[in-house]
């Protein structure tokens, strides 16, 4: 039904234009010139699909052939689309017809032909998001009101509008400003002068895009990529309107209209929607425009430089404090129709009802949804809260999950701050720092005690456990990608740590999934894919896939690297690392020292004597730097036999990491409380005394084979 | 035995990008051997030597740059005499006076500089921005726009506001896009990408990969520059084959040794001599590192660097 109305306006328009143009001809005579006035590429839309410039009223006349040949009448989706943009071609001509012997057929405030000098200026704001959507709104709207309403709502956003038709007249009664300048265009009163806009979007194809006229498929995939225009089309539809918007979603222009008779949905390109006021709501997320937000909307000032602010009792209006009541911070995935952008709740009494330096609840949940949007991602959002809330003018926060505590300044309240501009800050932080994956977000803010009771223990908890329990669990083998670090490269030019589930990056700063959402958020940033199809040796962790990533990451500095060796290939090291882990020849065994030892090793070594041998790149055998997460991972040193070469450790790492290593000794040699039988400064510093306390303690290394 | 030679042979080019319009253009870039080592290959375009002159007028300009320009008194005529000078190939207008945290210039009366040196000379123009990036968003979109046709080198394009003049530089106005990074390769391999992505062909970007003042750190543009060239040829890294600009003078002018006046600092010798020797020492080691052209202001250090080149290619 739909592909028949839209063929059958399609022959209507196309059987007006060839009566046009015959009686030009016939007027004019077919060497007239036809053209639009400013513009180098002719009839602009004509050219862009078919690469042939049309001069002359009798070139027009073929041009009509060409168009003629584009509407096919098989019943099919693309036959009826193609015959949009058969109907949008008609359309051009018909206008081109209007503006012969030089007349401006136009008068205010319509626009008509917009010249290449304005989308040349509006490609910058469009390529910068400056201008993050165009929308055509085309007919009437159920009242004037409504429409300008519309209008003003995305007027609001940034969003370019261009009006066709009676919403012209509609915004001229209600007295709205119109004007490029105020990026409001009135395009004309004729649904034919809808080609104007279009006429916009393929020269930018042909001016931004370097794509070449003629090559239709390369036009097509520009103005659905990179053109984020839609339609807003009001009822009724007639065939006319239908097909010239099979022609929009031919270009991959959604179309959104208030129209439910005669007419049948198509997923994500023609879309009903009863209610003018949700036509904003729904075009946006139909085109996927995302806004930026430039102001965050509270009454005190936010900026790095309040980072540091902190907020002593005396000047407290009231403080959160989850050590001692019920408090939790929480990022939650939702499913896109769940969430409701920009919507922040705030669930019990707003801090107005709260008695001056007293301590309440509260835990906020943000929940977000977005179509390349991971659970995954959730603590990397999360851990950001910190810095967000304390960036705020006179609000304090430390600590995280269920353990935070917020502090509100009197001055701050008395400058109107209240516990819901805490979600306004983590919304437009969220949306603006997370855009590649966070489509929408919304906030609850709960002060009430018995609701953050509630979520603290049901819902927060929970969810953190689970994420532990996906982190304990993620190994090397259960992912199909590693991901490339080269934040350091600046002072390591050679070093490219290869950050794997169970090896974090050496500085102990970026695990996996930061390193996987640092390439989702940032593509062409400094981690980047790399795969694990070819493995040389999985037991020292050789991959013929790593090797060569080291070597493009590292500019040709680096030829092989293995995972989980220390003697062959050893990762390299930049600099920053937490932990240095060093040969200890006379036990067979390794030391391990961190940054904050300042002391001596049995190595004869101090941290910065180690370091000079492991930092700027190069690949020590017998040397690593590593995180100290890393020294309880199963895949530590394993080509050398693990982590039972361990023989020391300061002890202030040795009690840090005693929990998780003794695990990890248990569960794979199931030897008891292992930290006990490595030494630390207060045992040895020197490798003979080191030696006969391993011996003591039968400590398994010294009955390993040797490793040099 | 005899001596062997074995030339060093890539399979890689650096790009060549052409500045300017009409008959005085220069080239950047397109040899395939590393810097000067003309016993490998010929070089394609040998480096070039820009003169840069400031909005501001002759305004803090040293006693041996002023003597030059003396009897200039419009914009246009600076621009003129630049031009004119021994061994420069193309002129490069610094527009610090926009930085607001300078003398904040609107950007109209900025514009209006830009036209009046554009119309003055026929040479290639390069238009460096204010430093200031949201300032320079603004700013250089304009430049690019009066200055269509003349294809000109717009600099001062960093990560902050890549999107705003790489699209009007390098798409909507057809110039040159000058790509700004701080001494990383990284930073300006990512760089060059995200420009791509925008659409800007690879053949309308220069880089500026950054630079120090002799002294000053300079290490770290050697083995950025050095890095890049290896890169660009040895693994043919398409996204680091843009040829490279310097621009010097702004960076050894403001230093101690050429800034301190010669009664605060008798023991070090004429001021004008210093400022020369730190512009010529800075910009001989870029060029040595990569550089395809470097930008310098005294005209001793121009025509100094200029004979440098040609004896050397």
């Amino acid at each position: 039904m739909l592909i028949n109305r839209i063929f059958s306006g399609n022959d209507a328009v196309f059987g007006l234009t060839e009566q046009a143009v015959d009686g030009a001809v016939k007027e004019h005579g077919a060497d007239k010139a036809v053209g639009f006035p400013h513009t180098a590429y002719c009839l602009p839309c004509y050219y862009a699909v078919t690469g042939v410039k049309v001069k002359t009223l009798g070139e027009l006349k073929e041009a009509l052939g060409v168009v003629k040949s584009l509407m096919t009448r098989e019943h099919a989706l693309d036959d009826a689309l193609m015959s949009g943009v058969a109907t949008a071609l008609c359309a051009e001509f018909i206008e081109a017809l209007k503006y012969i012997d030089g007349v401006q057929p136009y008068e205010e405030p319509c626009y008509g032909h917009l010249a290449d000098s304005i989308i040349r200026e509006m490609g910058v704001p469009l390529v910068t998001g400056d201008i993050p959507g165009v929308a055509v709104i085309l007919g009437s709207a159920p009242t004037a009101k409504e429409g300008v309403e519309l209008i003003k709502s995305y007027q609001a956003q940034g969003i370019l509008v261009t009006l066709v038709g009676g919403i012209i007249d509609q915004a001229q009664e209600l007295g709205l400003k119109m004007g490029y300048n105020v990026r409001i265009v009135p395009l004309g009163k004729d649904v034919t002068s809808v080609i104007h806009v279009v006429s916009v979007a393929l020269r930018a194809a042909l001016i931004f895009g370097n794509v070449t006229p003629g090559d239709a498929a390369s036009l097509i995939a520009y103005t659905s990529e990179r053109v984020p225009a839609f339609v807003n089309a009001f009822k009724p539809i007639d065939d006319v309107v239908l097909a010239a918007g099979a022609g929009a979603i031919k270009l991959g222009f959604p179309v959104i209209s208030n129209e439910t008779e005669n007419i049948v949905e198509v997923p994500g390109a023609l879309i009903a929607c009863p209610d003018v006021a949700e036509f904003n709501k729904v075009s946006l997320e139909a085109r996927n425009i995302k806004i930026k937000i430039t102001k965050i909307d509270i009454p005190v000032a936010f900026a790095s430089a309040f980072e540091g602010e902190i907020i002593r009792r005396p000047d407290m209006q009231v403080e959160f404090d989850g050590s001692r009541v019920d408090c939790a911070e929480l990022v939650q995935t939702k499913a896109l129709e769940e969430v409701e952008d920009h919507k922040i709740e705030v669930i019990g009494p707003e801090v107005d009802t709260f008695e001056v330096g007293s301590k309440h609840s509260l835990a906020y949940v943000v929940e977000v949804a977005g179509k390349k949007m991971q659970p995954d991602f959730e603590p990397v959002i999360e851990r950001k809260f910190h810095n967000y809330i304390n960036c705020i003018e006179g609000v304090y926060h430390t600590g995280q999950r269920d353990m935070l505590r917020i502090r509100i300044s009197k001055e701050a309240f008395g400058a109107g701050f209240r516990a819901r501009h805490i979600g306004e800050v983590l919304y437009a932080q969220v949306k603006n720092e997370f855009e590649a994956v966070v489509d929408k977000c919304q906030v609850k803010i709960y002060t009430d005690p018995a609701a953050c009771t509630r979520i603290r223990h049901e819902v927060a908890v929970p969810a953190f456990e689970k994420r532990d329990a996906r982190l304990e669990t993620l190994t090397d083998e259960s992912v199909d990608v590693y991901y490339s670090c080269i934040l350091c490269q600046a002072f390591s030019p050679s070093h490219v740590c290869v950050v794997t589930p169970e090896r974090l990056g050496l500085c102990g700063a970026v695990s996996w999934l930061d390193a996987k959402a640092t390439n989702e958020l940032d593509p062409a940033g400094p981690c980047q894919v790399i795969t694990k199809e070819r493995p040389i040796d999985e037991n020292i962790g050789a991959y013929e896939d790593v090797d060569e990533a080291v070597q493009k990451y590292s500019q040709g500095a680096l030829e092989h690297v293995t995972l989980y060796s220390i003697m062959q290939d050893p990762m390299t090291s930049c600099g920053c690392f937490e932990c240095i882990c060093g040969i200890e020849p006379f036990s067979n065994g390794v030391v391990i020292a961190n940054r904050e030892y300042a002391g001596m090793t049995p190595l004869g070594m101090t941290f910065p004597e180690m370091a000079s041998m492991t930092g700027g790149g190069v690949q020590t055998p017998g040397f690593m730097g590593h995180g100290k997460h890393f020294i309880a991972s199963k895949k530590f040193m394993k080509a050398e036999g693990g982590i039972e070469r361990i023989v020391w450790m300061p002890k202030e790492l040795k009690d840090t990491v005693a929990e998780r290593l003794n695990r990890t000794a248990k569960e794979v040699y199931g030897i008891d409380n292992f930290t006990d039988m490595i030494g630390d400064e207060t045992v040895a510093t020197d490798p003979e005394t080191l030696v006969a306390f391993l011996t003591e303690h039968n400590h398994p290394a010294l009955s390993m084979d040797p490793m040099m | 035995m005899p001596f062997n030679q074995k030339p060093q042979k890539f399979n890689a080019k650096i790009n060549t990008v052409t500045i300017g319009s009409g008959d005085k253009t220069v080239t950047l870039g397109g040899g395939s051997t590393f810097p000067f080592y003309t016993f490998d290959a010929p070089a394609e375009n040998a480096p070039k030597v820009g003169v840069e002159i400031s909005d501001m007028g002759l305004e803090g300009a040293s006693e041996g740059i002023k003597a030059y320009y003396e009897g200039a008194s419009t914009m246009a005529d600076i621009a003129k005499k630049a031009a004119a000078m021994e061994g420069a190939d193309f002129v490069a207008l610094l527009l610090e006076g926009g930085d607001p945290n300078g003398a904040d210039k609107p950007v109209d009366e900025l514009i209006a500089i830009v036209k009046e040196v554009a119309d003055a000379i026929d040479c290639p123009l390069v238009v460096e921005g204010c430093k200031n990036v949201e300032k320079d968003a603004e700013l250089l979109p304009k430049v690019a726009e009066v200055l269509q046709g003349r294809n000109v080198l717009i600099m001062s394009e960093k990560e902050e506001n890549y999107k705003a003049i790489g699209a009007a530089a390098g798409l909507a106005y057809d110039q040159i896009v000058g790509a700004e990074s701080a001494v990383d390769i990284n930073l300006a391999k990512q760089l060059n990408v995200i420009t791509t992505q925008l659409g800007v062909k690879p053949q309308k970007i220069v880089m500026n990969v950054g630079s120090a003042c002799v002294g000053y750190g300079y290490e770290y543009v050697v083995s950025t520059m050095d890095r890049i060239k290896g890169a660009a040829l040895s693994q043919n890294d398409n996204m680091l084959q843009m040829p490279i600009i310097t621009p010097v003078a702004s960076e050894t002018w403001g230093v101690k040794e050429a800034s301190a006046s010669e009664a605060d600092m008798p023991e070090w010798g004429p001021q004008d001599e210093r400022g020369i020797d730190m512009e010529i020492m800075t910009a001989a080691a870029d060029l040595v590192s990569g550089s395809d052209a470097v930008i310098l202001r005294h005209p001793q250090s121009v025509a100094t660097i200029s004979k440098m080149i040609k004896a050397l290619v």
